[in-house]
């Protein structure tokens, strides 16, 4: 083992690429991510994709950095393999830079790889590469993560809005409004507890199964269209397809799942679960001969199990998405604006 | 005007109460209530318990609301049939409400 | 029976039992927003029809008192503390959401108690409630002014926005411009007041009114109540949680706290008595006789109707302004901020061309 000491705390020098930046890099970053080209800690990776490759990036602000369900680690490795699945692209890399402030404790960064690490040991693809910048206290909230990733997509058409037909099925991969109460309940800034865990998961098995199951039963362009509904929540993702496509959607409210729990936090702060956002669900459009298939698929794996077809897709009302109430009225969906704001009225 | 979310008094300290419903816990103030006791439902609005709810008629409200909410673990995921969903929904509800109507 | 097959019982009750050129009138922002989430106006029969009334606090609350609010925010020692509602809505010269991008102390709360935790908290600044709401919210502010005094706070102030129900619904029925069949009562202001503070409808202007509450059913059993009366008379449905007597502890406090006052309502005007005033021996904890602020001119946004919509008289979809230039993204009046004002929920409708 090489022989170097951190301290407890970062400081500035961490990140001014001397021997204090490489010590941290092989100490915390090279030892918990393990992996051979990683190791060589090279400027840049080499990779040998096959085919098509996806590619994306995010940016993770988080607050509070850890919480029910997960942490800032997590979710950084969880979204950008998520961003990859919409593609239909099997994660082949990941890269992750770190903004830390000054002072931010060393094993709380420990515990963030960690949680790094183990996600992507799940979603079974290396952080290849990385950064590290560290500014001046008050400058950045703690940490922030910034993670694109590269993946190999699986199919031989493009997804997207453009892919999708009247009469397509809409599926929901689970219920919705976790992730955002159980931030909401982790922040403290309503005084309340709830049986919520945030269900930030990564979902390139679920996809893969799914992209299968719809491939198999109804040819190769069977699976039309995929996104995660993150923030805006559900609500936004089928209003930006019905704009996008120029079709409409109708869903039924009933078939949506959302826990009592969230349910509750959203009476009571005046809440929409639509429209809160999910860091461990997917969206899927295919063709309506596939969706039975497609749904049994999803739910044989472990962040489906609660899938379910919610709608489909129509010519009527384009434009626009229709919500059936459990009393066979409708109203549209808006996406929501802005900032999500408790109401007493 | 205005929301107001009926929850169950589960502990008592003076005016401050636990309240509780369906996996959500906070407090409250019971100074506008203060013949509320532990066990009894009562209708929370910005932090303050404002009513004391007549329980047998909350729940039969309630097991309406929640079988419109509650998704079937069982069904095959297929949403669109024309059949009612099933989850408990042929309990007949509770007699003796108000409103006088016939539909039951 | 399942809750949809109970709903189209109630609906086809209605249907059989209601005749023609029936208006109800909500005057209930929390009725609004059910009415437009269950889709409710679709199960209706042809012969009645559903308006809505000045029942949302943050669209009747006039823009010098919006202003007023906004100076306050922007007074340097100030920590504005004020519920979610009023986040968005336009004053004179922006927002309170834009005023805290512009560096204001602007805070959201669940509770009034919380501004009082927060007062406790940060005793060097000056903390203001925004005191919004009818007689539901009225008791919670009151009650957290006595915890502020009782924990011997002095930064703790409000602005009382406060106004009561039943007057309006006198000004607006004075005003004669819609024909009221009934009313759909507030069910939670109602929990407060009581009833007898409605009888006037039925005693003074013929005119029957029921209690409701907010779940779809509750909304058209009331229906079926209002249309099932022979003489009109005031009664409650929502009798799971109104008692005709209301919350006395809560009206006690109210008459401790607050004295009527006259109060500006957005398209009503001034109607006296309607508003809630700290009362003399409260007025080191009212933040209007607190703080010198010029709220500066008031600029009534042109075009908008809000006011015509709040007294039932415009239907949101007639004005110009309704989903052109004043939509929820960027709304003109408080109508179409508030997700409860009568201009937001019936915009959720547009497009559909269901029934």
């Amino acid at each position: 083992m090489p022989e170097h000491r951190v301290t407890d705390r970062i400081l500035l020098g961490h990140g001014s690429g001397g021997k204090l930046y490489r010590d941290l890099v092989k100490d915390i970053f090279v030892t918990a991510f393990a992996n051979p080209v990683l190791e060589r800690l090279d400027d840049a990776a080499a990779l040998a994709p096959t085919g098509r490759i996806a590619f994306t990036t995010d940016a993770h602000v988080v607050q509070p950095l850890k919480f029910p369900g997960g942490d800032i680690g997590r979710l950084s490795v969880a979204g950008t393999v998520n961003d990859l699945a919409t593609a239909a692209a099997r994660p082949l890399a990941l890269a992750a830079a770190f903004v830390i402030e000054e002072g931010f404790a060393v094993a709380e960064l420990r515990a963030v790889c960690a949680s790094m690490a183990a996600t992507a040991r799940e979603a079974d693809v290396p952080i290849v590469t990385g950064d590290t910048k560290v500014v001046e206290r008050g400058a950045a909230d703690g940490l922030f993560i910034t993670t694109t990733g590269v993946g190999e997509i699986v199919v031989a058409h493009d997804l997207g809005s453009a892919a999708v037909r009247d009469g397509d099925a809409v599926i929901l991969s689970g219920g919705v409004g976790d992730h955002a109460v159980a931030i909401l309940a982790a922040r403290g800034e309503f005084d309340f507890r709830a049986d919520v865990r945030s269900d930030c998961a990564p979902l390139w098995g679920l996809v893969e199964a799914a992209v299968e199951a719809a491939r198999t039963q109804g040819g190769e362009e069977a699976v039309r269209f995929l996104r995660d509904p993150t923030r805006g929540g559900l609500t936004t993702v089928l209003a930006e397809l019905t704009e996008e496509s120029g079709l409409g959607i109708e869903v039924e409210e009933q078939a949506i799942p959302v826990s009592p729990a969230v349910r509750s936090v959203c009476d009571l702060l005046g809440y929409d679960p639509l429209t809160l956002a999910n860091e461990g669900k997917m969206v899927l459009v295919t063709a309506a001969e596939t969706a039975d298939a497609v749904v049994a698929a999803v739910r044989a794996t472990t962040y489906g199990r609660d899938a379910r077809r919610i709608g489909f897709v129509t010519a009527a009302h384009p434009g626009r998405v229709a919500l059936r109430t459990p009393f066979g009225t409708r109203r549209v969906l808006d996406m929501p604006i802005g900032e999500l704001l408790p109401r007493i009225c | 005007m205005c929301l107001a979310v009926p929850m169950r008094i589960t502990a008592l300290d003076g005016f401050r109460a636990t309240i509780a419903v369906e996996g959500l816990e906070q407090e409250c103030s019971i100074m506008l209530v203060p013949g509320a006791g532990i066990g009894d439902y009562v209708l929370v609005h910005a932090g303050f318990a404002i009513s004391v709810i007549d329980e047998a008629e909350a729940q039969e409200t309630y097991d309406l609301i929640r079988e419109i909410d509650a998704f079937d673990e069982g069904d095959d995921g297929a949403a669109g049939d024309d059949a009612e969903r099933d989850g408990g929904a042929d309990r007949a509800p509770d007699d003796g409400s108000a409103g006088g109507d016939d539909c039951r | 029976m399942t809750a949809a097959d109970d709903l189209a019982c109630l609906a086809a009750e209605l249907r059989e039992e209601a005749g023609p050129g029936l208006t109800f009138m909500e005057v209930c922002g929390t009725h609004t927003m059910a009415i437009a989430r269950y889709g409710l106006r679709q199960l209706l029969p042809e012969g009645v029809r559903l308006v809505s009334g000045p029942g949302c606090p943050v669209c009747v609350t006039a823009m010098a008192d919006l202003d007023r609010v906004l100076a306050l925010a922007r007074l340097p020692e100030v920590t504005l503390v004020t519920f979610g509602d009023l986040i968005r809505v336009p004053a004179s010269r922006g927002t309170l959401a834009e005023e805290r991008a512009a560096g204001a102390d602007v805070r959201v709360v669940y509770s009034p108690s919380d501004a009082v935790r927060i007062a406790a908290a940060e005793p060097k600044r000056q903390v203001v409630f925004a005191g919004i709401g009818f007689e539901t919210t009225a008791p919670t502010t009151a009650a957290a002014l006595l915890e502020a005094r009782a924990a011997g706070l002095t930064n703790f102030s409000m602005l009382s926005l406060h106004k009561t129900m039943p007057l309006p619904l006198r000004a607006l029925l004075d005003l004669g411009e819609t024909p009221v069949s009934g009313f759909l009562l507030p069910g939670h202001v109602s929990v407060i007041t009581g009833t007898a503070c409605y009888e006037f409808l039925a005693r003074e202007y013929g005119i029957a009114g029921v209690v409701a509450g907010f779940e779809a059913r509750d909304v058209l059993e009331a229906l079926l109540m209002l249309v099932r009366q022979s003489e009109p008379e005031i009664a409650i449905q929502y009798t799971r949680a109104v008692r005709p007597e209301g919350n006395v502890v809560a009206q006690r406090l109210l008459e401790q706290v607050f004295e009527p006052s006259d109060a500006d309502w957005r398209g009503l005007g001034v109607i006296s008595g309607s508003g809630l005033a700290l009362r003399a021996e409260f007025a080191d904890a009212d933040a209007a006789r607190r703080f010198a602020v010029d709220p500066g001119p008031t600029l009534e946004p042109p075009g908008c109707r809000c006011g015509e919509v709040l007294r039932g008289v415009t239907d949101p979809a007639d004005c110009a302004l309704f989903g052109a230039r004043c939509t929820p993204e960027d709304p003109v009046g408080a109508c179409m901020v508030s997700s409860e004002g009568a201009c937001a929920a019936r915009y959720r409708y547009r497009g559909l061309d269901d029934a």
